[in-house]
């Protein structure tokens, strides 16, 4: 009997998969009636935009509606959007804003709640919610579920553990759940300077590497920048017992099995790295995954594969947000302001994230990510890791003074990295800094007794 | 009875006729000083889309002086600028010496020199990055040949700083070879045939014909880049962005993620103005040094 796949077999399967593809991608009936007025969307040309602008281009093909694209580097992303809110009438009608930075825009009440728009509008339940991100109770100020509804996850950027799957099958290695399989796997693979067991971002970034690299370390080692954060007790916790475990883990980690300049190596480094070859393991955000597989950029096309972060022995994955919403200002005109929802209204409907999908930019759906029609395809080998991610993901913190406490945590941290400061001494300078911070914030907040 | 009409001196004509010029320019250069300076005595925030602003009056300024990142910013701000412009200035002159003495050719060797000047600084970071990268860059390609084992030129933090000031020196050099060339070319021929015939060999040319008269432009020369270098922004923020911790943090940087990392406009106002006034007392002190010179010669 002859199992292989005949030609016949294979051109009714590529058929029945166009068909079903087409099936996925047929156009909404709202979204064909629906004229719009034009709008302009304010985003940073981030590698997942790409794909953003082919989904942009199908919705103006499919509504007939007119979309203007501001593209510009992270930082000239954020200028705009902040100058664009700050004045009497605003230039951009859909902000594309991270996770490090949306807490500004919240607090800063620049953005209208999507129900004062259209009050019919719903988040589709199959929509990530991203630890509550696009929720915002203004009384409370926390993400609360019962709260308005702000915005529209856009990217789901989390950082996904992607490590050497060609390695790993060579070695007879089991994929890590834990921190210490990680580092038992990465040492056995280090073998510098050829490759390197494990490539961690310890530079101090601008605006965020350690911190952003070290985060799932200190939440699945039960630490946390603040005592609860949701309950509005903002004492700092980050000199706990449990910081200073995640944090001295860290560091062994590259010490033992890293990259000898790991204070020096920001993101692209890291990319840079694994695609060459010379990195065994590395975090990275899901966005980084395109280039892996893309035999111009990359050596190591098809060898790579993706998990959820590891946890510690007895905590749990916690892969932090580097997420994009999609929020709508105040100070635009009514039309345009529901141009822009209508567009996010058709953005997260199946159609539109079967499109991003295989446009090259990661789904915020569930019922995509999860799709097992799609996440058996080799292509697509990391959907598994990131929708198990996505259940997982959370916030690094909520508090717009996170921008000024990233700073101190990039520059301490990376401190502790190069061997400059004790990891005791820089969680206490850490929380000395954050208090302080907060203070000045008006917050409810406090420090605990310091590291000895 | 006749009436002689006085003649309106010239000093007023002259002054008259600057007066628009002069009022456009403090428009433009104090309005947004005596703005910075509004700012940094306010605590500035926003709720409902509304900005509160909140008098505090020196409190910014009395942070400053705990602030030991700002302290560090400005002392590697003052290191860059002394160790890096006097390198430049000795390089640049040496250069500018060095081709005036060309008869033929002068022009070329002009050209080459001042190439790295017309590159513009977002090449000049990618550039040295990838120059400098631990792993693949083209200096540890190099020193690799000669067996030695590579070095992490930006993520170290006892080099880093050496790394960008090396890198300002490629970039900046062209700038004072130029001022100085410019100098050397305005002297009088007369000088060198009156040396060679006073039997001074080259050095001694160099050494008590050209530096002593060339004193005034090598001062200008260093005043100027000096005040152009406390000012580095675009080679700390490609290079390094201010680490490996806080080893390559200059001023312009600190203030930058103050005002635009982190919001905080009000407290980065201060630390503007806080510069400003440096930079203002060195600008008198420079140009009294200039006058006091000029009046000993």
């Amino acid at each position: 009997m002859n199992h292989g796949i005949t030609r016949r077999n294979l051109s009714l399967g590529t058929v029945a998969a166009g068909a079903l593809g087409s099936l996925a991608w047929a156009p909404s009936a709202w979204a064909q009636t629906a004229k719009q007025t034009p709008f302009t969307i304010v985003i940073n040309s981030s590698p997942w935009f790409d794909g953003f602008r082919k989904v942009v281009e199908a919705y103006e093909a499919e509504s007939g509606n007119k979309v203007n694209l501001d593209v510009n580097p992270f930082g000239g992303s954020l200028e705009k959007q902040r100058a664009s809110v700050r004045t009497k009438d605003g230039l951009f009608d859909l902000l594309i804003m991270n996770g490090l930075y949306y807490q500004e825009f919240y607090h800063g009440g620049f953005l209208t709640p999507l129900n004062d728009i259209d009050p019919a509008f719903k988040l589709d339940p199959q929509m990530i919610r991203y630890d509550n991100t696009v929720y915002w109770n203004e009384a409370t100020k926390t993400h609360d579920p019962a709260g308005k509804l702000m915005s529209v996850p856009v990217n789901g950027n989390i950082p996904l553990l992607m490590y050497r799957a060609d390695l790993y099958e060579e070695f007879k290695l089991k994929v890590p759940e834990t921190w210490d399989e990680l580092l038992a796997n990465a040492k056995k693979l280090h073998n510098p300077p050829k490759i390197y067991g494990i490539v961690q971002r310890g530079a101090r970034g601008a605006p965020n590497d350690v911190s952003y690299d070290w985060w799932p370390y200190l939440y699945s080692f039960n630490g946390s920048l603040f005592r609860d954060e949701a309950k509005g007790d903002f004492t700092i916790s980050i000199n706990s017992p449990e910081g200073k475990a995640a944090l001295d883990f860290y560091i062994r980690m590259a010490k033992e099995a890293g990259h000898p300049q790991t204070g020096g190596l920001a993101q692209a480094q890291i990319i840079q790295n694994l695609a060459t070859g010379k990195a065994a393991h590395a975090m990275l955000v899901i966005a980084a995954w395109s280039q892996m597989d893309d035999p111009n950029k990359s050596a190591v096309v098809g060898k790579l594969n993706a998990t959820r972060a590891p946890r510690s022995a007895n905590g749990k994955s916690a892969p932090v947000l580097g997420h994009w919403l999609g929020g709508i200002p105040k100070n635009v005109p009514k039309a345009r302001q529901t141009a822009a929802l209508t567009f996010l209204n058709w953005f997260q409907t199946r159609g539109a994230q079967v499109k991003y999908l295989q446009s090259g930019a990661p789904p915020v759906r569930q019922d995509v990510l999860a799709d097992p029609s799609f996440a058996s395809d080799p292509k697509y080998r990391w959907m598994k890791a990131m929708a198990d991610s996505s259940a997982v993901t959370r916030q690094m913190w909520t508090v717009p003074e996170g921008s000024q406490i990233g700073d101190v945590l990039e520059l301490r941290l990376n401190q502790a990295v190069i061997g400059e400061l004790t990891t005791a001494r820089a969680l206490n300078m850490i929380a000395d800094e954050a208090h302080a911070i907060m203070v000045r914030g008006g917050y409810k907040t406090g420090k605990i007794t310091p590291l000895a | 009875m006749s009436r002689t009409a006085t003649p309106v001196p010239e000093s007023v004509w002259r002054n008259l006729a600057l007066t628009p010029s002069l009022a456009v320019f403090m428009l433009l250069s104090l309005l947004p000083v005596a703005n910075l300076v509004a700012m940094s005595m306010h605590e500035i925030r926003w709720e409902d889309g509304r900005s509160t602003w909140e008098f505090i009056g020196a409190a910014h300024y009395a942070r400053l002086g705990g602030d030991t990142l700002f302290h560090k910013g400005a002392y590697n701000t003052l290191v860059f600028s002394v160790v890096g412009v006097s390198l430049q200035v000795f390089i640049g002159f040496m250069l500018a010496w060095a081709v005036s003495r060309i008869a033929r050719g002068r022009v070329v060797y002009r050209t080459i020199f001042i190439l790295p000047i017309l590159v513009p600084g977002i090449l000049i970071g990618a550039i040295w990055k990838l120059m400098l990268n631990y792993d693949f860059g083209l200096a540890n390609g190099l020193i690799g040949v000669f067996g030695f084992l590579p070095v992490d030129w930006l993520g170290t933090a006892s080099l880093a700083l050496p790394s960008v000031i090396m890198v300002d020196i490629w970039h900046w050099t062209p700038f004072c070879f130029l001022l100085l060339l410019a100098g050397f070319e305005s002297l009088p021929q007369e000088l060198h045939e009156a040396a060679l015939v006073d039997g001074a060999n080259a050095w001694a040319e160099l050494r008590y014909v050209y530096l002593p008269i060339m004193m005034p432009v090598i001062a200008v020369t260093f005043l100027f880049r000096f005040m152009t270098s406390l000012k580095v922004f675009d080679e700390i923020y490609l290079l390094t962005g201010g680490g490996p911790g806080s080893s390559t943090e200059v001023i312009s940087y600190t203030i930058y993620r103050t005002f635009f990392t982190q919001d905080q406009m009000g407290y980065g106002s201060a630390m503007s103005v806080a510069v400003l006034f440096v930079i203002a007392i060195l600008l008198v002190l420079g140009f009294g040094l200039s006058r006091f010179r000029r009046g000993a010669a």
